[in-house]
């Protein structure tokens, strides 16, 4: 590094992080609150073009991150939804046969028609991937579930990631008029090929702290009691240390508080058959709702789990509430 | 902060910043001991976003290099420890930085040895070394051959067998290797796929896929040129391979971990290993490498704690494989049984493990089922017992496992 490249990296450095922090912003003003990695992830993914591979469990806001951040940046937000037998006709492109055969009629006996009569780009059914790198304007495209699509798909999407190309063998190599800021999400079901990891940026998201899953709901639920807010979310956060088929994620702790508040409840015990009837919204499956009685639910709201360790880790929960 | 290696000090003139260059190297060498998968593309990357940032601003710095260097959970778990180790060694209370090999090495000569001894202990039962009543001692083996004063190995050292098939070994030579393979790709052969309610797409499938002929038939003017046919899809099953290394399985983790190694290999298992705490070490045994025999041996060294098995199995149903345990999950269980945790807890983590689908086998070093009471209390969510203590079981349990 020269003293030059120092200068620059001072300068440079400053304001890159500067991009960062007001990607944040950006985030967080249209209801998506990022912590400091995941925003500068995604502005590194920006920086460098490259995609962005998101792992986490169902409901920690992978998708609602591409969404979050197409609509802070005013970009166009193009979706492709992966699963069991996706192929390139649906994921691609796909040749308007109808289009064709009714152009070749047209011209019947006209004149003696050529493949690239037939063959043009107007012709040519825009799937995700190629609407994503014809756009005009960059914009955000979402590849969600990849591990729900099967391997050779995988392998086929190399070639949009990392040349941010399409090969259509009658027309040739289509290329990107504006780079894509990719975002790729997964729940990890399948391990995926090293070959795309390797291409792609990576994060993990993680269930939110208290503070932070508070703040969420506080930002999504400006109006809600803000007592109500706090045992339910400290609630959720101990209910995700239980046993579950299916742990709730952020949506449902939404949902959950939502149905409370339409209910007019200020406390999570202040009437348990409305609470029994609202936990539908958090907990999915039968088995779940076995487990978690009124009983269970008390014991989770106080706190009382288990007695020792968990007593401690009560404490200091109901200080970070004192202090929020 | 140890202002001499930290990231965070500006390097105030070429010289330091070469230094500051030299560091990442050996940072980037580092992560990769650690098994992260960072290439000369990665390493790259990482120093031109410490030119970018700026050595100044360590968090965002720090947050992009994870983002390049790790692409898996298991390794972005693992970021924190080693770069806190690395740059900031002296805030790592009680640490202490391991690399290479932990385990003496030893030459040919001595290994040839080692063989000579095993051998010479398996003619002479009272001087072995591995645990009494292994699965590879045939009931009342010893006192035939000491009535017959023959056995299946001649005196001297001379066998009239091969020794690879029945030998509890801890020196595996690369024949007896290839060997070991071959078995487990006869038993991944064996492994039923689950049938699924889907249809894929197939050259030779018996159905004939109408909405693809049909579709293709457009390109065609609606002739029927070329049929599409499919057949029922089937899933391969999910290996999970999960190595007991604690004290009480020194002597049978280094087989164990060597025929888990073959899964990985041949049947894309995933392999963890536990003692009180689980790992996934599949990188690790995926890796081609004369190494990585030594690294087993390390792995093996550094693992000699005591056992919690059921906390390790609940942490790997909770978080470890929680998303691909389903009906197709196969759960081998290489363990003694002796557990320090609650016996009742094993159960339970068996039946949480049952719950999810997943099909449990235990393999045990013993002739005999294990009779730890933890054991004994989780039979019942125990699909099969197999006894493991050479290749020779393996190819006997071939039959059992599908």
């Amino acid at each position: 590094m020269t003293q030059d490249a120092s200068d620059q990296a001072a300068t440079g450095g400053a304001s890159d992080i500067t991009d960062a922090r007001r990607l944040r912003e950006r985030l967080s003003r249209v209801g998506y609150l990022a912590d400091d990695d995941l925003a500068t992830t995604v502005w590194l993914s920006d920086a460098l073009q490259r995609p962005l591979l998101i792992e986490g469990d169902a409901g920690v806001g992978k998708t609602a991150l591409a969404q979050a951040l197409a609509t802070a940046n005013d970009a166009k937000l193009v979706r492709l939804q992966c699963f069991e037998g996706l192929d390139m006709s649906q994921a691609a492109y796909e040749w308007n046969y109808g289009r064709q055969l009714m152009a070749i009629r047209l011209q019947d006996g006209q004149r003696q028609l050529q493949d690239s009569d037939v063959f043009q780009r107007e012709f040519l059914l825009e799937r995700p991937l190629l609407q994503a790198i014809s756009q005009p304007v960059p914009c955000v495209l979402l590849i969600d579930e990849i591990d729900r699509a099967d391997q050779a798909f995988e392998a086929f999407l190399l070639e949009v990631l990392s040349e941010y190309q399409i090969t259509v063998p009658e027309l040739g190599t289509l290329r990107a008029t504006h780079i894509p800021q990719v975002i790729l999400t997964s729940n990890g079901t399948r391990e995926l090929s090293d070959a795309l990891r390797r291409r792609c940026l990576y994060h993990y998201l993680d269930y939110p702290t208290l503070a932070r899953e508070m703040a969420i709901v506080k930002s999504v639920l400006p109006h809600a009691d803000t007592h109500l807010v706090e045992e339910a979310v400290a609630f959720v956060q101990r209910l995700r240390k239980e046993d579950l088929s299916k742990i709730p994620g952020i949506a449902e702790t939404l949902d959950w508080i939502r149905a409370l508040f339409q209910l007019k409840q200020t406390s999570v015990l202040q009437d348990m058959t409305a609470t029994l009837s609202t936990l539908g919204c958090l907990l999915k499956t039968q088995e779940d709702r076995f487990v978690i009685g009124p009983e269970r639910i008390t014991q989770l709201v106080e706190g009382r789990r288990s007695v020792g360790v968990a007593e401690k880790k009560q404490d200091h929960l109901q200080a970070i509430l004192g202090n929020a | 902060m140890n202002q001499a290696s930290s990231p965070s000090v500006a390097p105030a003139n070429q010289v330091q910043a070469v230094a500051a260059a030299q560091r990442l190297a050996s940072f980037a060498s580092l992560l990769r001991e650690h098994g992260l998968n960072v290439g000369v593309s990665e390493q790259q990357a990482m120093l031109d976003m410490l030119l970018r940032v700026g050595v100044t601003n360590e968090k965002p710095l720090q947050a992009a290099w994870r983002a390049m260097a790790c692409h898996t959970q298991r390794e972005w778990q693992q970021w924190p420890d080693i770069y806190q180790r690395f740059w900031h060694p002296d805030a790592v209370r009680g640490g202490v930085k391991v690399s290479g090999q932990t385990k003496p090495s030893r030459n040919l000569r001595q290994q040839m040895q080692s063989l000579h001894n095993d051998m010479d202990s398996a003619t002479n039962p009272s001087g072995s070394k591995a645990a009494p009543h292994t699965a590879g001692d045939k009931p009342g083996s010893d006192s035939e051959a000491n009535n017959q004063g023959e056995s299946e190995r001649a005196m001297g050292g001379a066998s009239s067998t091969d020794p690879l098939h029945s030998r509890e070994g801890q020196m595996w030579l690369p024949q007896e290797l290839q060997a070991l393979r071959l078995v487990a790709r006869d038993i991944t052969r064996r492994l039923r796929p689950k049938p699924t309610r889907r249809w894929e797409r197939h050259a030779n499938g018996r159905r004939l896929d109408m909405r693809q002929t049909l579709r293709n038939s457009v390109a065609w003017g609606n002739e029927f040129t070329l049929p599409c046919w499919k057949t029922s899809k089937t899933e391969p099953p999910r290996v999970f391979i999960l190595v007991d290394v604690s004290r009480s399985m020194e002597a049978h983790a280094s087989l164990f971990l060597r025929v888990a190694r073959a899964f990985a290999l041949e049947a894309q298992a995933r392999v963890f290993v536990f003692h009180t705490r689980m790992i996934e070490v599949t990188p690790l045994m995926l890796r081609d490498s004369p190494a990585v025999q030594e690294k087993i041996n390390a792995v093996t060294a550094g693992f000699g704690a005591g056992t919690r098995i059921a906390a390790s199995l609940q942490s790997f149903s909770r978080s470890d494989a929680r998303a691909q345990l389903g009906s197709n999950a196969r759960v081998w269980v290489m363990s003694d049984g002796f557990d320090t945790d609650a016996p009742d807890d094993l159960a339970k983590a068996l039946q949480a493990l049952s719950a999810q689908g997943a099909r449990t086998t235990w393999f045990h070093p013993t002739r005999d089922v294990p009779a730890a009471a933890a054991i004994r209390q989780a039979r019942h969510s125990i699909d099969r017992f197999v006894p493991l203590a050479s290749l020779a079981d393996l190819k006997a349990a071939a039959s059992k496992l599908h």
